[in-house]
């Protein structure tokens, strides 16, 4: 390996990747009986947040009084959220082992940064809607409940993609 | 051994963090290593130019799929301590409709958006914000939309159950539909993406030829193959019961619930528990708590119940109730519980509850509209509370408690053709 080279290096085979991760997804059910996820520490760290803005508010909500629990331990100290916190620096290792750190915006060819920026925006906003409303997202749901056989999470998975295929024609200027 | 460590208890909440902080590096450097970090290269599947979105996610599921099932078949990890999220179908198939469509708009999912952020795109920092504004605005909504969000609701619920089939059977056709899904993929890159064929790919180079996704896809249609042929994979479990913890809960009565908590969950709609009728079929029949469902001593076993999920039993014998506890403690259950009173202790809290002296008005109202919603009266005195009493108490108490023996002249008593339309509904 050149040590001097900066460029970045190719990605891994994806079934390789993907084998990779299956073992971390395995060895999640081992230690803990239960999968990976992503989306539930984003709504425990907003109740929490809402929480210190709005006390009231929070505990009258019914979602982020789900999240809060009984009040003697801070929904931070949660699975997901830590579960999460290791994701950033597990992805940020592996870009920096693979020089791929960048401070860039990615997009499509044929639009500017700021658009992308919105739709980008616009995505999360409608991803975590389609979270809450299924229970989990493409981690906690479509990649662990499709280990572990479970039915919602095999409807959840061709729900995905055909919303995505469906998608995919009236927003092909964002991406082709 | 026994696994999850988690769930038996070879570790505790604390360490569970330190174990998500690390199980969380491994999952991100993955995901960092596919190229999940950047938009296009996601966006790209729907697109049909570059599958490496369905291949990476389906080599995932399969891995851990068949690798939770040997290690479940041969005894290491009891499947059924893994926590499966219910299903709730028609909520499940709006959200993942949504998610597919944020998908392509924003060009990431929660996950990937968060190595995204990591490795410094910005467009990922803007997504992380946006599923934040999500929170906000679907909690505000959540309180109008209880209905929707809980209908259709399953229970946890595996391919397998529903559809009655092994689950062995059913890990070999998903890793036999993951391989075909690989060669779909491959032909499509080819056909769409205008790549050129990988000279390493593994549908590419010659037959004879040893690569290392060869021998991955070699390992994992022989794993499928077992899976086949070995049967069920909760089989063959060891459990050890904790004897001091089990007497402990039994005296300081942390084992039983009180109907009117069963009747607040009911009311809530509530999915995660089971309420299990133990009395014969024909006094189930007669009249039953709403949800329950019944399964007679002898059926009582991990193929009708799931072992990580809340389990209330109830019968009109408080000892059978009892026995059936046990007996699904030394299953290896973990979460059983009695209904306090058994089917007497519905009837008399919740169907036909008693205003006590020192009770306050408003508290009783809210009994009387709970007795009242499950088909029930309230009582104001006592007196009459013997006549009720006795009757269940009877040889054959199903009758009775089927239909009630009203109170001669219950105070604002609802008419007799309202209460019975109402318990039909149960």
């Amino acid at each position: 390996m050149n040590s001097s080279d900066h460029s970045p290096k190719p990605y891994w085979n994806p079934y390789l990747s993907g084998f990779g991760l299956g073992l971390v997804l395995l060895s999640a059910f081992v230690i803990m009986g239960r999968g990976l996820g992503a989306s539930g520490a984003f709504t425990s760290v907003t109740a929490t947040v809402m929480h210190a803005i709005a006390p009231a508010h929070a505990t009258n909500n019914a979602l982020y009084a789900n999240y809060l629990g009984d009040g003697t331990q801070s929904p931070l100290l949660d699975w997901l959220v830590f579960e999460v916190l290791g994701v950033l620096v597990g992805g940020f290792l592996s870009a920096a082992l693979a020089n791929r750190l960048k401070f860039a915006v990615e997009k499509g060819p044929r639009i500017s940064s700021g658009s992308r920026l919105i739709f980008a925006f616009v995505g999360g906003v409608i991803m975590m809607i389609g979270a809450l409303f299924a229970l989990g997202c493409t981690s906690g749901q479509a990649l662990t409940g499709g280990a572990l056989l479970n039915a919602g999470s095999w409807v959840f998975m061709m729900c995905v993609f055909g919303g995505g295929y469906a998608a995919a024609y009236f927003f092909r200027k964002l991406w082709l | 051994m026994n696994a999850p460590f988690y769930s038996f208890g070879l570790f505790g909440d604390q360490a569970s963090l330190v174990v998500a902080f690390i199980i969380g590096i491994g999952f991100g450097f993955f995901l960092e290593r596919a190229g999940f970090g950047v938009s296009p290269n996601l966006a790209a599947q729907f697109y049909l130019r570059d599958m490496r979105v369905l291949k990476v996610m389906f080599t995932a599921i399969i891995t851990a799929m068949t690798g939770l099932y040997l290690l479940s078949r041969i005894g290491f990890v009891d499947l059924s301590q893994v926590y499966l999220v219910p299903t709730f179908l028609v909520p499940q198939i709006v959200g993942g409709l949504l998610l597919g469509i944020g998908f392509v708009i924003g060009g990431y999912c929660p996950g990937t958006s968060c190595v995204s952020a990591a490795t410094g795109r910005v467009d990922g920092i803007v997504y992380v914000a946006g599923m934040f504004a999500g929170v906000m605005v679907y909690a505000e909504a959540y309180p109008h939309m209880l209905g929707f969000v809980h209908m259709t609701s399953m229970g946890q619920i595996t391919l397998a159950r529903l559809w009655d089939l092994p689950y062995g059977l059913l890990v070999f056709a998903v890793v036999l539909m993951a391989l075909g899904a690989f060669v779909v993929a491959e032909w499509t890159e080819k056909k769409f993406g205008g790549m050129e064929p990988d000279p390493k790919g593994w549908l590419s180079v010659r037959p004879w030829r040893v690569t290392p996704v060869r021998v991955l896809v070699l390992g994992l249609l022989a794993a499928g193959f077992v899976a086949l042929a070995a049967g069920s994979p909760y089989r063959g479990n060891h459990v050890t019961i904790d004897t001091k913890d089990l007497a402990l809960r039994a005296g300081t009565g942390a084992d039983t619930i009180q109907p009117t908590d069963i009747a607040d969950w009911i009311v809530q709609d509530r999915n995660d528990y089971t309420l299990v009728d133990l009395r014969a079929a024909k006094d189930f029949d007669a009249y039953h708590i709403p949800g329950a469902q019944n399964l007679p001593m002898t059926s009582l076993s991990a193929n009708s119940l799931a072992r990580n999920q809340k389990i209330v039993l109830y019968s009109s014998d408080s000892t059978q109730a009892a026995k059936a506890l046990f007996l699904l403690e030394t299953q290896g259950f973990k979460s059983v519980y009695l209904l306090n009173g058994g089917i007497q202790g519905w009837h008399d809290t919740v169907l036909f509850p008693v205003k006590s002296p020192g009770m306050d008005a408003a508290a009783f109202e809210k009994l009387a509209l709970v007795a009242k919603y499950f088909g029930g009266a309230p009582r104001e005195t006592s007196a009459s509370t013997s006549a009720a009493l006795a009757a269940p108490m009877a040889p054959t108490p199903a009758p009775t408690v089927a239909a009630p023996v009203m109170p001669a002249a219950p105070a604002g008593g609802i008419p007799a053709a309202q209460h019975k339309k109402k318990r039909e509904g149960c």
